[in-house]
């Protein structure tokens, strides 16, 4: 435990604005990056001469270090990147700013991601320019002049889903969410639940991407089909855009603009063998392969917090695909296992009567799709009652990061 | 060559070393599955090391190359332009007889999409892609006495 002076505290949130991939022309996925660093710390009514530490999560394409030497940060103390995958890693990046001021290793880190989806690669499209099989290198080990020499261990372990159509993110969750509407009768329409919900509570979002499209069931049963289960308002958003988070410690959260809003436990990692998740395994156990995959970061969660579910006053859940939003509130133990669907159909999600109001921004679904940071972002603006769906008085806050990959999880409290 | 399923754009396997044992008995249209030669288990995608006891021998186990669906999505976009003609098709898990539980995604073919479920019975169609590169796809299994495909 920390000294009480110590305590980790997000004292400033920003963003850019945020648009459908492609939007963004006047800066590029780097700059915008920067943008969102310094509309946090003005959040924070601190300066880039105040911060010593960036994080980030894997893949981040815009390095620490040229952050660090673009926005003339007097000295670097410390730059991390979680290893959890994709959206797995917003929620383990701030817990690791939060464990590097807590450790006197940094004063002041900013947590930051910025995803152009316009000018790099869209997540939902298949893979670019892959070589015909005649034309492929013959730079393969062993006799088998067709298969190329892996470049990482990932790609190794895509080859056995990219060559049999597995291809895109939208297609491996379908195989999960099949697999839980046998075992489970878990249906489309509390999938919709989920799509209707949060594209509601996006329309109060002058931020949100979908904020001008109300949606309703019959609309979402509409939508067109893209790897069944899935219809196209299943799946989330390809944008542009860039968040960030100032994590401090309480003691230099006096000092700052805002409420600061406290960490009060984070957790992250993975099940035994779940690898990088059903994404590239399906040989993982039956219970494991149905569900988030969180279930350990949610005790150790909720262990280290001094809390449980039942104590939660609003939640922000990583929303890539509804249907695994519904295992997520499982995992996080929410409701009983297999009973997402129901929980999810009772209208447990909704601002403002809702047992559980759940992603009150709008979520990946309908604000933004920014790998997960922009729940962290409406979770400490719900505890500094600035939410545009405000929960009233609420105090703690649970953010999850993405279900179906080695994940993270934080409970943020009112100060 | 074989009966084609899917158009030569679809992206090519790249292997490691620990993996290449894999794509080469598929090359020869054995379907196989790495086994730990010190407890036996079984392990899929093919790894360094068994997880259970951590010894780095291994061998390739045949497997008879049936086995059943643990789960599956039908897909109807065509994430590559070159899958235009192809939409819709049905990806799956298939969980493979004899392989310790060990699960391969693959694809099921000459079956209607609507007749796909969880549980059916499936036996290995290799689909040769290019001179040396074959990947075993899966068609619902024959049952005795059924026309062909295991209609019935």
């Amino acid at each position: 435990m920390s000294a009480a002076g110590r305590t980790a505290c997000v004292v400033g949130v920003g963003e850019t604005p945020y648009a459908k991939w492609g939007g963004i022309t006047d800066a590029t996925e780097y700059q915008l990056s920067i943008q969102a660093i310094l509309a946090a710390l003005a959040d924070a009514g601190l300066s880039a001469d105040d911060v010593d530490g960036l994080a980030s999560f894997a893949g981040d394409r815009n390095d620490a270090t040229f952050v660090a030497a673009d926005l003339g940060l007097p000295e670097l103390r410390y730059a991390g990147l979680s290893w959890l995958p994709g959206g797995g890693g917003a929620c383990a990046a701030v817990a690791n700013a939060a464990a590097a001021v807590e450790s006197g290793t940094a004063e002041v880190v900013v947590v930051y991601r910025s995803l152009c989806q316009g000018q790099f690669r869209r997540f939902g499209r298949g893979p670019g320019n892959a070589p015909a099989p005649g034309n492929a290198p013959t730079t393969g080990p062993g006799r088998v002049p067709h298969v190329r020499r892996a470049r990482s261990i990932l790609e190794a372990h895509v080859a056995f889903t990219m060559p049999f159509g597995m291809f895109s993110p939208p297609i491996a969750y379908a195989m999960v969410l099949r697999r839980h509407m046998h075992r489970f009768g878990t249906t489309v329409e509390q999938m919709g639940h989920v799509a209707v919900t949060t594209r509601a509570h996006a329309a109060r979002n002058p931020r949100a991407v979908m904020g001008g499209r109300p949606m309703t069931m019959e609309d979402y049963l509409a939508s067109r089909m893209v790897s069944d289960p899935f219809r196209l308002f299943d799946c989330c958003l390809e944008n542009d855009g860039a968040c960030a988070v100032v994590v401090t410690t309480a003691e230099r959260a006096a000092d700052t603009a805002t409420a600061p809003v406290t960490v009060l436990a984070g957790a992250q990692g993975a099940l035994r063998g779940f690898g990088h998740g059903q994404y590239s395994n399906v040989s993982m156990p039956d219970d494991d392969y149905a569900s988030a995959g969180a279930r350990g970061v949610a005790r150790r969660l909720w262990a280290r917090a001094g809390i449980g579910p039942g104590d939660v006053d609003v939640a922000q859940v990583y929303d890539h695909f509804t249907g695994l939003v519904l295992l997520s509130l499982e995992d996080f133990g929410f409701c009983e296992r297999g009973e997402g669907g129901p929980f999810a159909a009772s209208g447990a999600l909704a601002w403002p009567d809702g047992a559980l109001p759940v992603n009150t921004h709008g979520g990946s679904l309908s604000e933004a799709y920014i790998h997960g940071l922009n729940h962290v972002v409406e979770g400490v603006r719900q505890l500094r009652g600035e939410s545009t769906c405000q929960v009233e008085g609420a105090e703690t806050c649970l953010v999850t990061s993405a279900a179906g990959v080695p994940t993270s999880a934080l409970v943020l409290g009112r100060w | 060559m074989s009966e084609r399923w899917f158009p030569d754009e679809m992206p090519t396997p790249a292997a490691s070393a620990e993996t290449v044992g894999w794509w080469e008995a598929a090359a020869d249209h054995r379907l196989v599955v790495q086994r730990c030669t010190a407890c036996g288990t079984t392990r899929h995608p093919p790894g360094p090391l068994c997880p259970t006891c951590r010894s780095f021998a291994s061998e390739w186990m045949p497997l008879p190359g049936t086995g059943t669906v643990y789960t599956y999505t039908v897909v109807h976009q065509a994430f590559i332009p070159a899958l235009g003609d192809t939409v819709p098709y049905v990806v799956v898990a298939v969980e493979l007889d004899g392989a310790g539980g060990a699960r391969l995604v693959s694809d099921l073919v000459d079956t209607d999409p609507s007749d796909v479920a969880v549980g059916m019975p499936v036996e290995v169609a290799w689909e040769d892609m290019g001179p040396e590169l074959a990947l075993p796809r899966f068609r619902r299994a024959a049952v005795p006495g059924a026309g062909p495909g295991g209609r019935r």
